[in-house]
């Protein structure tokens, strides 16, 4: 799919411009970007999936983290010519037909408030729940400290978590 | 009551907004993008302070991409602004006063471009001697930042001539000099948003604020354009904790969106929002404060000084606040405080949760602390000595909303199992220590200074229920305590409503979204129009049903009519299509409560909070770790608990921040700590993971009032909390925050602790 970007350009920054190929939540684009740009300028003014925020623009807050080709990164931190073949994943491919249970126990356990941080939150325990369906705290604990949250204390985040946990163990056992 | 949702299980809510929040399908202003849109950037000093001879515009002029460059010479209107005096320039004109200062914006068609051509904008500085301390700003000889002196404000209160006499008498006095940083608010969300213009001549700001009926006022009066020509959109936000509440990129946006005629985007990069942002007053409070032999307090002598640095915005209420709570929930009979708010060439202080409260109850309840160890009395027992109680006057001798939170909040965190628990002391090099603390917090602006609301509820033809507030939602979750209000007080569902704030267009004027004013306001708004909505309704419902009213109640869907077995008899949109025109419509306009004593910014309604803290510090590197945090709040009855909850374990989290972690250093007055690689918020690895949060919902018969708002509270008395713990653990006392490691490690070095023997368990 080719798009015709969002972002206005001007004909000096278009003489420089590289061509990437990049997959992005399940869709393939054909760019012309400045080799300057990030993954996240790319996502956010060229795809329009503001779901992922900026922030510190120096990889400390996680709010911009996606999943590339596997591995949770800082979208602020991957640039351009390193996206080029490569498989994204945002949080607006989280949720599809129903929000992801991880999502859920956010909204019950109240583990958000602004929400800015949120995304980058929840692609990054997504990212780790894909591997490890249940991690133990200090995992979690370990995964989540490059995502800063500056409303909720993280304490909401960390209920949210063990929700998560005790009802895919309950859908588990109800399995059995 | 423990705050779970076991306890409050049908007003356990989820909040409305949270879909789009955790779905990342939620378009905050910063998100927005409109066709044609030029972006913005703008050119900050390159010095603290120093005299602007020339501006050069024309190569950034000159540069492919860029549409505008304004300066002040582009400002049509006045060229200042300030939420109360408009004492900082828009653009400067022949003064910068520090490094946030703007000199020129500019708008181009791309972020790059326009930070390319901010470069290239030439500007003549004569640097002039910079201030970057408060008290050489005091001295004689000092420059003077603005025509009328280095001192923004003072403020003070004596209840008694004799203070320093009587504390000379106490056989017990400690006399400390406390400090505390310049901490940033760090939402996560810098500032930014988008300015339309439109064809009239007139703009939409699409831009985070925290009162956008002031931001309003003040861009007509830069822009010199009526306020009728502006509209505001201001929610939802990223996180403002007061830091938004100030005008920060909308003049300049506007400025060039008029220029261009074209949508302007200007979004802070986080370096951006350091150096231009507001922070909290850095504050050196020294106190002196005598006990009697029995441990009642006799004297407190205070003075505070605050660095506001180059501009005055909400500094003189910051410090009226601070003097006003340096004395706290205690009955002290001589007190003598005495403030004072001034100039600097560092970084703007202002609005930040909690409002000069935190500072001078970090260095008060050390006091107490510091008391209660030279008597040999457990400090929650010197606390209950001298506690006030429900009836006693107000801090400022102003009469006060009657309540025993103070008492009840003490009571309720002496149970807390960090103080009664047995506790290890020492583990191979860690030690351990608790302790606690407790504040009180008003709410509102105060006495003598305007502090209106308004609502407005109406049947929209679609048949909502439309309620809507000039509020702004930046994660605080008002719109879940609106929504569980309207079904709490007007009995519809949930789906029956349409909740409006965040948009001058579409709102009635409620002030600002700050000092926990909203919760109680919203309240008090919905109380006030419940009665007259219901009446309108009813004789609709009357008059098209011709069911006798008598027999009607309004509940979810529509009205239903008692009975045996009450039964609906016109839901609400089989209503509003029976009205051709004149839809009910109910608005209302009131004050937040003040004291009938006139006592300028006194504050009449109070939250109370307690918390009790266990920390670990490790002998070798002097880091300290929170393990356990415990909070006790009396802000009458719960509305959101979820929310409430929020607010308290996210407040506390902020209060540790600041006593551990967070400081924007300054030196010669440039920031040093531009980013979060410096500037360190504290992780999900730097928290408690055991914490809870206990209520005290009581109000009593005669309190009118309603719940109080909860933003603050939860991050008063963290500080104190945890430096007692400290001590505790290792018998060092801090006085300055955030608490060094490397200093700690030499005290510790240097004096040798032995644990009380009394004390040690296990």
């Amino acid at each position: 799919m080719n798009t015709e970007g969002l972002r206005n350009k001007s004909s000096a920054e278009e003489e420089n411009n590289i061509n990437i190929n990049i997959m992005v939540n399940g869709q393939s684009y054909s760019l012309a970007v400045h080799p300057a740009y990030r993954l996240v300028d790319i996502l956010r003014n060229d795809l329009g999936l503001t779901g992922t925020k900026i922030s510190c623009e120096i990889g400390r807050c996680g709010a911009c983290s996606v999943v590339m080709d596997g591995n949770l990164v800082n979208a602020c931190l991957v640039m351009a010519y390193q996206v080029d073949n490569q498989v994204i994943e945002t949080i607006e491919q989280v949720a599809i037909e129903t929000i992801h249970p991880i999502q859920q126990a956010f909204l019950e356990e109240g583990a958000l408030q602004c929400g800015y941080c949120t995304p980058g939150m929840v692609i990054a325990l997504k990212s780790l729940l894909d591997k490890n369906n249940h991690p133990t705290e200090e995992e979690v604990l370990d995964y989540l400290s490059g995502n800063l949250c500056r409303c909720t204390g993280y304490n909401g985040i960390l209920r949210a978590v063990q929700r998560y946990k005790n009802e895919s163990l309950s859908i588990h056992k109800f399995k059995l | 009551m423990r705050l779970v949702r076991e306890n409050f299980p049908s007003k356990w809510k989820v909040r409305p907004d949270g879909l789009a929040k955790v779905t990342g399908t939620l378009k905050y202003l910063t998100d927005l993008i409109f066709p044609n849109m030029l972006y913005g950037k703008v050119l900050r000093s390159s010095y603290p302070h120093a005299k602007i001879l020339s501006i050069s515009t024309g190569n950034a002029e000159k540069l492919e991409g860029v549409k505008a460059v304004v300066t002040h010479n582009d400002v049509p209107g006045m060229n200042r602004f300030g939420l109360i005096f408009p004492d900082q320039p828009v653009l400067c004109d022949d003064v910068a006063r520090y490094v946030g200062d703007a000199i020129a914006a500019v708008a181009a068609e791309s972020e790059e471009i326009a930070e390319l051509a901010i470069k290239l904008i030439e500007v003549e500085y004569e640097p002039l001697e910079v201030i970057d301390d408060p008290e050489k700003a005091l001295l004689q000889s000092a420059v003077k930042l603005h025509p009328g002196g280095n001192i923004l404000h003072r403020a003070g209160y004596k209840s008694s001539e004799e203070v320093m006499n009587v504390i000379k008498e106490c056989p017990y006095v400690v006399e400390e000099t406390y400090e505390t940083p310049r901490q940033m608010h760090a939402y996560m969300e810098t500032e930014g948003g988008v300015v339309v213009p439109d064809k009239n001549g007139g703009i939409t700001v699409y831009a985070a604020t925290q009162h956008g009926f002031k931001d309003r006022m003040q861009l007509a009066r830069i822009l010199g354009m009526p306020e009728s020509d502006i509209r505001v959109i201001s929610s939802p936000i990223g996180g403002s904790f007061g830091g938004k509440d100030e005008l920060n990129i909308q003049p300049y946006a506007a400025l060039l969106a008029l220029k261009t005629g074209r949508p302007i985007k200007l979004h802070n990069k986080r370096s951006e929002s350091v150096r231009a942002g507001i922070k909290r007053h850095p504050m050196k409070m020294k106190m002196i404060t005598g006990a009697d032999e029995q441990g009642k307090l006799v004297g407190h002598y205070v003075k505070i000084i605050a660095d506001t640095g180059a501009y005055a915005t909400l500094g003189p209420a910051v410090l009226d606040f601070a003097v006003e709570h340096s004395t706290g929930p205690y009955l002290i009979p001589h007190v003598d405080i005495e403030g004072i708010s001034v100039f600097t060439n560092n970084g703007v202080s202002g609005e930040y949760r909690g409002f000069g409260g935190n500072q001078v109850t970090f260095a008060l309840e050390s006091q107490i602390d510091r008391l209660a160890e030279m008597m040999r009395m457990d400090p929650l027992m010197l606390r209950e000595i001298n506690i006030r109680n429900a009836e006693d006057l107000g801090p400022l001798g102003q009469r006060i909303v009657a309540n025993d939170g103070a008492k009840n909040v003490l009571s309720m965190i002496k149970s807390s199992t960090i103080l009664t628990a047995p506790l290890k002391r020492q583990d191979n090099w860690c030690l351990r220590g608790r302790g606690a603390a407790i504040t009180m917090h008003g709410g509102g602006l105060g006495f003598g200074r305007p502090d209106p609301s308004g609502a407005r509820l109406a049947l929209t033809k679609e048949g909502e229920i439309e309620i809507a507030f000039g509020f702004e939602e930046f994660g605080q979750g008002l719109l879940a305590s609106i929504e569980i209000m309207m079904t709490d007080m007007l009995g519809c569902a949930k789906e029956d409503i349409k909740i409006v704030i965040g948009d001058t267009d579409l709102v009635p004027a409620s002030g600002s979204s700050t000092a926990s004013r909203s919760t109680n306001m919203i309240w008090q708004g919905i109380n006030k129009l419940k009665e007259p909505w219901r009446d309108k309704i009813l004789d609709a419902a009357s008059s098209v049903t011709g069911v006798q009213k008598r027999k009607l109640f309004i509940g979810e869907r529509g009205v239903w009519e008692k009975g045996v077995k009450n039964k609906m008899i016109i839901t609400y949109k089989e209503l509003a299509k029976s009205f051709s025109h004149n839809l009910p419509v109910c608005s209302t306009q009131y004050h937040f409560p003040t004291t009938p004593d006139a006592v300028i910014g006194g504050h009449y309604l109070h939250t109370y909070a307690a918390v009790a803290a266990e920390v670990e510090i490790d002998q070798l590197t002097g880091r300290i770790k929170v393990t356990k945090l415990d909070h006790s709040v009396a802000a009458g009855p719960v509305v959101n608990p979820l929310g409430y909850l929020g607010q308290i374990e996210g407040g506390a989290i902020m209060g540790l921040g600041f006593t551990l972690f967070e400081d924007s250093i300054m030196e010669h007055a440039r920031y040093h700590t531009e980013n979060f690689d410096s500037y360190l918020l504290p992780t999900i690895k730097d928290i408690p993971l055991s914490t809870n949060v206990d209520v005290d919902e009581s109000l009593f018969e005669s309190d009118i009032f309603g719940p109080r708002g909860v933003g603050e509270i939860g991050t008063v008395a963290v500080a104190p909390a945890i430096t007692a713990a400290i001590h505790n653990a290792c018998g060092i006392w801090v006085s300055k925050l955030p608490v060094s490691p490397e200093e700690l490690l030499n005290a510790l070095e240097l004096t040798p602790f032995l644990f009380d023997q009394q004390e040690v368990v296990e």
